[in-house]
């Protein structure tokens, strides 16, 4: 009996032992690239007799400048989505955003302000040539401030409608930017 | 002449010691004998009257009649060759029905668990802690956890409706061990949307060990263990199998799954299984629940031999399935959430497919085990297991810009164990089990996915060590007692980002993890190292013909999980971003378990309390919001308290006639968070099950009504938070409520099962199924989903069960 203990005792090391052995460090695991971020959200206004306008959110600061328009006012608003987080290797998203148009969807709310806008001359249309507002055209009215929050909505459930809620779809930007809109 | 000559010797010789000229030796006993685990009849069992010459043997189908007994006190012995005979003493009065369940002798070759004397112990009538292969069957298309809930005490912590864990006494996961085959099962079992990589059709029988470890497996599962057996060898040369086939209305699918075994009377065995389901999307009353639809392959394979003082074996199986998860419950932030929130269905409802889209899940388990024993005498024997288990899981999101396959999530974990057992035994008396455990685990995160790693790369080992014993004197008492002591090692590789590295203080604390900065990321490689120990004690008495009772106290110790370390990622189902915590130490839990058995009688049952007190529990729970580019996302973050659970889980039982019975089950459970004297998240609320059942005659047919009431839970901890809408005039707050669980309900099922054939020879049934017949409209508080959808409606399902 005391040599079936020892022989098993010896077996149970060697196994151990092989076990110990095979467990060797690991490779040193790569970074992970993350896809399909956004850190940047760009808006730019021009409208004529004045110099264009750019405000940035930007996800280190979580905030960004104010936007100022003129009451009564038409502006021409280019939106860049950007990926930034490598400063060498800036993405601009817009790109994927128009390739697949059908799936996205840039939506403006206001509020304290009253702007109301529509498709620009260089927006992107998706397949049934709703407008994506990538590039719009706002309408300003009385002069007031307050905010507007910044949508980009992917697989929206419909691409008509007014509200965020009725658009559905998942959220994939959603910022706010402080705006004023002031007297001639 | 000569030869009815001896007939009629042989007949006097049987005769003999019965007593027929006595008036009062007209007494018939009779009844069944059955195999303790599986419930199977045991053919060829003998059943002898110590001191005299009768006896008789059980037929095929377990029954056995022991004709012309006197009134007055005897001492039956029940014996056959594969088991632990039992003794009993019966006095006799009347006609009298015995039954038996025989316990496998250690030297079979099937996987016994040394405190297998405890199960029954712990759970006296046997019958609520155990499935048989018949309730398994009816479970052929489900999962484990929609099996394991018909027994009181397990409710399923679920993802829609495919995807279940079991969770017993409120707890689940890493919390509650799977034994298959004799091997845990190793997969990813820390997420609550994973469930177990396993077929519930490769096993014959299932075992609910509650709160007790099984201390040869791990001392760190103070939920419980589910401990799955597969057929019982038998040495003799058969070809037999199984073919069950499903089909179900809601999700307009089904399921076959065909085994087949040979034994041979040398010792050898080889053993075959498949099974295949397929169902599309799923409906709850009033809508397609849009991708839930699932699929699934396994396959195992066994092939042995046993000479029962010395065996090997060798098991292959795989498991690969595809789970769809609500389209709906996919959402980008928690405005989002508000929205699916303030709807009473889900936004997206398309027509019925049986395709899969993201969000889906995809899961490979491979297994491949080796076994080798052998008995030097009576008294001693020795076991090798070697395991290896390979589990790939992948998860994929609706996602912006990347190819369709490419996952978010792709996890690869490899584990290998030895199991090394010296099993000792002394007469009837004394049972003593020493064993090593070695376990190695490499998990690796695929940098492929373009998604920062929710898990990261890890080695993980485990060495432990065990010795449990048993004390039977006589067949009234038992004491079974165990120790366990595991040295849990972890070398991590992982990337934080530098500002979540130095906002939680980890550059100070861990200066000696930090390997170096790579852009706005640190690589870190913690080594973490736990010595875990855990103990068992417990007696059980009988304490008369009918009552038995039993306590047991379990202290385990358990590590915390690769999720609770080092989680780190955003769940797209609740919009949450969630962290695991360096500086978590190890959880123990002291359970206190009692249970009262009525075996006899008309009215049978059991009622069992148990109380746990853990130390360190580890939990997540809400710490702030953290601003993002979609808006601000509340941070939950692991984090431990002390817990207080207890509960009681009841059984009962009652025989109106022979061919009419009810049953009912019910379970309470309260759980506190002492620290922050709050009640614990995700705790079953009550729920009961009652059904009625009436088989025919000679159990031709049998119908049973099936009633489930789940009550609300109350007690919950308010983790509610606000979201920022914008309205006309400004920002407003407005509150998500994703606490309050949902209102109670009730369902009601139908089962009709048809017997085929020659009952006693094979057993061809077809059964009729109604789930949820009067198309209840509710919500679970157990299920992720219920922030979406409604639970699944009617389904009707045909069984076809064939043996041969």
């Amino acid at each position: 009996m005391d040599n079936t203990i020892i022989s098993y005792t010896k077996n149970t090391l060697l196994f151990l032992f092989l076990i110990s052995v095979s467990s060797c460090s690991k490779d040193t695991p790569e970074v992970v690239n993350e896809e399909e971020l956004i850190t940047t959200v760009v808006l730019n206004f021009s409208t004529q007799g004045e110099p264009d306008q750019t405000v940035r959110w930007e996800t280190e600061a979580a905030n960004s400048a104010e936007i100022i328009l003129k009451a009564n006012a038409e502006y021409d608003v280019q939106i860049t989505f950007l990926d930034e987080s490598d400063p060498n290797d800036i993405e601009n998203i817009n790109e994927e955003i128009i390739e697949e148009a059908d799936e996205h969807q840039v939506f403006y709310e206001f509020s304290g302000v009253s702007v109301t806008y529509g498709q620009g001359s260089s927006d992107a249309l998706d397949s049934n040539q709703n407008p994506v507002y990538i590039n719009s055209i706002w309408n300003t009215n009385a002069a007031n401030s307050g905010i507007v929050r910044v949508f980009l909505i992917h697989e929206p459930t419909t691409k008509s409608a007014t509200t965020r809620d009725g658009f559905g779809g998942e959220t994939d930007v959603s910022v706010d930017i402080p705006i004023r809109i002031i007297e001639e | 002449m000569i030869k009815s000559f001896f007939k009629i010797t042989v007949l006097v010789f049987f005769l003999k010691g019965f007593p027929l000229w006595s008036q009062n030796c007209d007494f018939i006993l009779s009844g069944t004998v059955k195999d303790l685990h599986d419930g199977s009849p045991i053919y060829g069992a003998i059943i002898r009257i110590e001191g005299t010459d009768s006896f008789a043997q059980t037929q095929e189908n377990g029954t056995y009649v022991l004709k012309a007994l006197c009134a007055g006190s005897v001492v039956f012995l029940i014996e056959y060759a594969e088991c632990n005979s039992i003794r009993k003493k019966v006095s006799i009065n009347s006609n009298t029905t015995l039954n038996f369940e025989l316990e496998h002798h250690i030297n079979a070759l099937e996987e016994i668990i040394i405190s297998d004397n405890r199960l029954k112990g712990l759970n006296g009538n046997a019958k609520e802690s155990r499935l048989n292969a018949d309730q398994i069957s009816r479970f052929s298309n489900q999962s484990l956890a929609d099996a394991l809930t018909t027994l009181a005490g397990v409710s399923s912590l679920k993802t829609g409706n495919s995807i279940a864990k079991p969770m017993i006494h409120g707890m689940y996961g890493s919390r509650v061990g799977i034994i298959a085959n004799g091997i845990r099962l190793r997969d990813q079992e820390w997420g609550p949307d994973h469930a177990p990589n396993i077929d519930l059709n490769a096993f014959q029988s299932v075992q609910l060990v509650k709160g007790a470890t099984a201390l040869k497996y791990g001392g760190d599962t103070p939920g419980g263990i589910i401990v799955l057996s597969p057929h019982r060898l038998i040495l003799r040369d058969s070809l037999f199998g199984q073919t069950i086939m499903n089909a179900a209305t809601n999700g307009w699918g089904g399921s076959i799954t065909s085994k087949l075994m040979k034994t041979s009377s040398n010792g050898y065995y080889i053993n075959g299984q498949l099974t295949a389901k397929r169902f599309g999307d799923l409906s709850s009353p009033q809508y397609v629940l849009s991708n839930t639809g699932m699929k699934e392959m396994n396959i195992s394979f066994k092939l042995g031999r046993s000479k029962i003082s010395k065996g090997w074996e060798l098991n292959y199986s795989r498991f690969q399935n595809e789970t769809g998860i609500l389209r709906s419950a996919h959402i980008g932030n928690i405005q989002d959430l508000l929205r699916a929130l303030k709807e009473d269905k889900p936004l997206r409802i398309e027509p019925f497919t049986y395709r899969i889209n993201a969000p889906k899940q995809q899961g490979l388990h491979q297994n491949i085990h080796l076994i080798y024993f052998n008995q030097f005498n009576d008294k001693l024997k020795w076991k090798w297991d070697y395991n290896y288990q390979v589990n790939t899981r992948k998860e994929f999101d609706i996602r912006r810009g990347v190819p369709l396959d490419v996952p978010a999530i792709d996890l690869k974990l490899q584990t290998h164990s030895v199991l090394g057992s010296l099993q000792w035994k002394k007469g009837f008396n004394w049972e003593m089990e020493w064993g090593i455990n070695a376990m190695l685990q490499d998990n690796y995160s695929d940098p492929n996915t373009g998604v920062k790693r929710l898990i990261p790369d890890y080695i993980k080992t485990q060495l432990g060590s065990y010795l449990v014993g048993s004390y039977k004197p006589s067949n009234s008492f038992h004491w079974d007692w165990g120790v366990r002591l595991d040295r849990v090692g972890w070398d991590v590789q992982k990337y934080y980002n530098v500002s979540d590295w130095k906002s939680r203080n980890y550059n100070t604390i861990f200066p000696q993890f930090e390997v170096n900065n790579i852009g706005n990321q640190i690589l870190v490689n913690p080594a973490l190292n736990f010595l875990n120990f855990a103990a068992q004690t417990g007696i059980s008495i009988e304490l008369s013909e009918q009552f038995n009772t039993s306590f047991s106290y379990v202290l385990s110790q358990r590590s915390p999980n690769a999720s609770e370390l080092f989680s780190d990622g955003l769940h797209h189902s609740l919009a949450t971003i969630e962290f695991g915590s360096l500086t978590l130490d190890k959880e123990s839990s002291n359970k206190f378990l009692f249970s009262l058995t009525k075996t006899q009688g008309k009215l049978k049952g059991a009622i069992e309390p148990y109380f746990s007190k853990i130390n360190n529990y580890i939990f997540i729970a809400p710490k702030a919001l953290q601003q993002t580019i979609r808006g601000a996302f509340p941070v939950w973050q692991y984090e431990a308290t002390d817990a207080l659970v207890w509960g009681v889980d009841t059984v009962l039982g009652f025989d109106f006639t022979d061919q009419l019975n009810f049953d009912i089950n019910a379970s309470y459970t309260h759980a506190q968070d002492m620290k922050n004297e709050l009640p614990i998240i995700n705790i079953p609320p009550f729920n009961s099950s009652q059904s009625i059942q009436y088989s025919s005659p000679k159990k031709r047919f049998d119908i049973k009504v099936m009633h489930h009431f789940t009550a609300t839970q109350n007690r919950f901890p308010d983790l509610n938070f606000n979201v920022t809408t914008l309205q006309e005039d400004g920002l407003i707050e407005q509150e998500v409520d994703v606490s309050t669980p949902p209102s109670a309900y009730q369902k009601l099922d139908v089962f009709f099962s048809l017997y085929l054939g020659n009952i006693e020879k094979s057993k061809t049934s077809l059964r009729f199924m109604f789930y949820n017949i009067t198309q209840s409209k509710y919500r679970d508080y157990l299920n992720r989903m219920r922030f979406y959808a409604d639970e699944i409606g009617r389904n009707v399902q045909v069984q076809f069960v064939f043996s041969y």
